[in-house]
């Protein structure tokens, strides 16, 4: 079995790369595909804290690298599925306990086991960022409609074009409020895909559920709910290869929305 | 602070406090001011209920700063009692108060002194604690001459944060140490702490609620012998300080901070581990394979525990990342006994 790499990269920090990461991670693995998440934020990790098993880790990455553990021992299996593992990053360390190869190694000796290793890369364009890509073969760009997120995207794409060994990337466009682009104050999903020109593979809503999955260290795509879940659980069915349409993002009115219209209808009477 | 005269004094309104805890911040607050250095005070203490010894610790905060209590004021039969048998003398609130006032405009000032605000003085608490309770031991010894309640006070919980004015350490911490020294001889002080506690039903083991034992061995590498080497002989690391996320603090020998360990920190030792705070990031005592090493927290919250070989990991069902700062937290101790890690800890009896 040879497993797909796939880094999850933004270049701008706080667009929600692992946010991504955990819960692509989780939805291929509720498929019934062996995924292993690996988080190379050395330093600043916090995959373990979405995913809920920040209490179950006993090495890390850092211990793999510098043997202090074989690599199997290092992986953290899931609470609830079984696919589904993780190699911690070392909190105690920085980027430089780490090169490029060391990395490459691991991924290439995962992959012989899984079907997805799923890569949650750091903040910035130094060396984590290099780091990270170096094992991956594809990529996936984290972005907000926002102009400083779209900039640094637009720069990782760069990086990304000029690596040989990355086949295909694209573009998942995170926390996306419909109302804001109906009333012109946030960039359409468009306008962004233009900007930046490069396939799309994904439209994330702002969810307040976001918050509070991560506090419980429970991923949204275990909700069955939320419209943030769904929208990754189809992020996660367009990574297998199928053709899902995007979310409709226009939500219904909820009742307060109801009352207020009618309200407003009355006093234009009155 | 508004100042008024009573003969020489002021009147201190503390009606407003809650509970004792706010009463006597509140108080130390007001008495640090150098104006009441001498003068005599007449307390206004509302409907909050204050026992013999609580009050003989205001008495004394207030004999500390030279000031003395002219009288107190108070709707409360308890506080009432205490103060008689103290002989401290009462006026009543309901009889009206019979204060002598110089001036007329003064008194209007002089009614309330402001309570200062002490949001954020938090973090000053913990080096606090540890004077406040001998002040708290001396003065049960003082009321009821029990010989056990100078380590089991019975209300741990009325232990307040004060800010350490001068002379009170001077005044209690002598005698308290020597009282203690009488009724345990240091050598065995642990084990007749440990056997005293177990058959007054101080001390509950808990095993299975807390944390739960998930491996054992896969800490250390298999060819690190293990012994129970004692851990009083070892040299200590003293840090005063907060163990923040990433930070590591690794030392041959027992380990103690005064502060909390953030979580996603971590604390390596030879021997024992001692955190005066709440520790919440990872805890590894014995790491040379030392199984009669401990670790201790006002609060442990810990991640994982380890000691020596064996490793616990906090339980799903309490996944609670950040700890609400409080000044009731008893303290916990975590040991090996029969091959898992066990968590003791004082009950408190209220």
């Amino acid at each position: 079995m040879t497993g797909r790499v796939i880094v999850i990269t933004s270049g701008k920090g706080g667009v929600g790369k692992t946010t991504t990461s955990a819960n692509i991670g989780t939805a291929l693995a509720k498929e019934g595909y062996k995924v292993v998440l690996i988080d190379t934020d050395l330093g600043l990790r916090n995959l373990d804290l979405l995913l809920g098993l920040e209490n179950r880790i006993v090495y890390t990455i850092v211990d793999v690298i510098e043997d202090r553990c074989k690599l199997k021992q290092a992986l953290v299996k899931d609470k609830k599925n079984p696919n589904l593992s993780l190699l911690a990053a070392a909190q105690t360390r920085d980027k430089t306990a780490v090169n490029a190869d060391q990395l490459k190694d691991i991924c290439e000796e995962l992959k012989k086991k899984n079907d997805f290793v799923l890569i949650d890369c750091p903040a910035g364009i130094e060396q984590g960022f290099q780091n990270a890509v170096s094992g991956a073969s594809e990529a996936i760009v984290v972005t907000t409609p926002e102009m400083s997120a779209i900039r640094d995207a637009d720069r990782i794409i760069g990086l990304l074009e000029a690596k040989e060994e990355i086949e295909n990337y694209r573009l998942l466009l995170n926390r996306v409020r419909p109302n804001l682009i109906k009333s012109n104050e946030m960039m359409s999903v468009d306008d962004v895909v233009e900007i930046l020109s490069c396939p799309l593979i994904g439209i994330i809503p702002e969810d307040t559920g976001i918050i509070t999955s991560t506090n419980k260290g429970e991923p949204i795509v275990n909700d069955e709910t939320a419209l943030a879940g769904q929208a990754y659980r189809n992020v996660a069915k367009r990574v297998l290869g199928e053709e899902v349409p995007f979310l409709d993002l226009d939500e219904p009115k909820g009742f307060v929305a109801k009352i207020k219209d009618i309200f407003a209808k009355l006093k234009v009477k009155v | 602070m508004e100042k008024g005269f009573i003969e020489n004094g002021f009147i201190i309104n503390l009606s407003t406090s809650r509970n004792t805890n706010q009463l006597i911040y509140e108080l130390s607050n007001i008495l640090e001011h150098p104006d009441v250095k001498g003068k005599r005070v007449c307390l206004k203490l509302g409907s909050i209920d204050l026992k013999q010894s609580q009050l003989l610790s205001i008495k004394a905060l207030i004999e500390a700063t030279d000031a003395e209590i002219a009288f107190i004021e108070t709707t409360s039969e308890q506080t009432e009692v205490s103060a008689t048998s103290l002989g401290i003398s009462i006026s009543q609130v309901d009889n009206g108060i019979d204060v002598p006032v110089q001036d007329e405009k003064e008194e209007l000032e002089t009614d309330i002194i402001p309570a200062t605000d002490h949001i954020g003085d938090e973090e000053e608490d913990d080096d606090n604690l540890e004077s406040q309770r001998t002040k708290e031991d001396v003065a049960d010894i003082n009321s009821e001459e029990t010989e056990y309640k100078i380590i089991f006070a019975e209300e741990i919980k009325e232990i307040n944060p004060i800010n350490t004015l001068d002379g009170i350490e001077d005044t209690y911490t002598e005698s308290s140490q020597e009282e203690i020294s009488q009724i345990i001889p240091a050598e065995n002080a642990d084990a007749d702490f440990e056997t005293f506690a177990i058959n007054e039903g101080l001390i509950k083991k808990e095993e299975a609620g807390k944390y739960i034992l998930l491996d054992t061995g896969d800490v250390l590498p298999t060819d690190i012998a293990e012994n129970t080497k004692d851990t009083k002989d070892l040299p200590t690391l003293y840090l005063n300080q907060t163990l923040r996320s990433g930070q590591t603090v690794t030392y041959e020998g027992n380990i103690l901070i005064i502060g909390d360990a953030h979580p996603g920190s971590e604390i390596i030792a030879e021997g024992d581990i001692t955190v005066w705070g709440i520790l919440g990031g990872i805890a590894h005592s014995g790491c040379k394979g030392n199984s009669s090493a401990k670790v201790r927290a006002l609060k442990l919250n810990a991640i994982q525990l380890r000691i020596a070989g064996l490793y616990a990991r906090r339980n799903d069902t309490l996944n609670v990342p950040y700890v609400q700062k409080s000044n009731n937290f008893t303290p916990e101790e975590a040991q090996i006994e029969n091959g898992k890690i066990v968590i003791y800890k004082k009950l408190r009896r209220d």
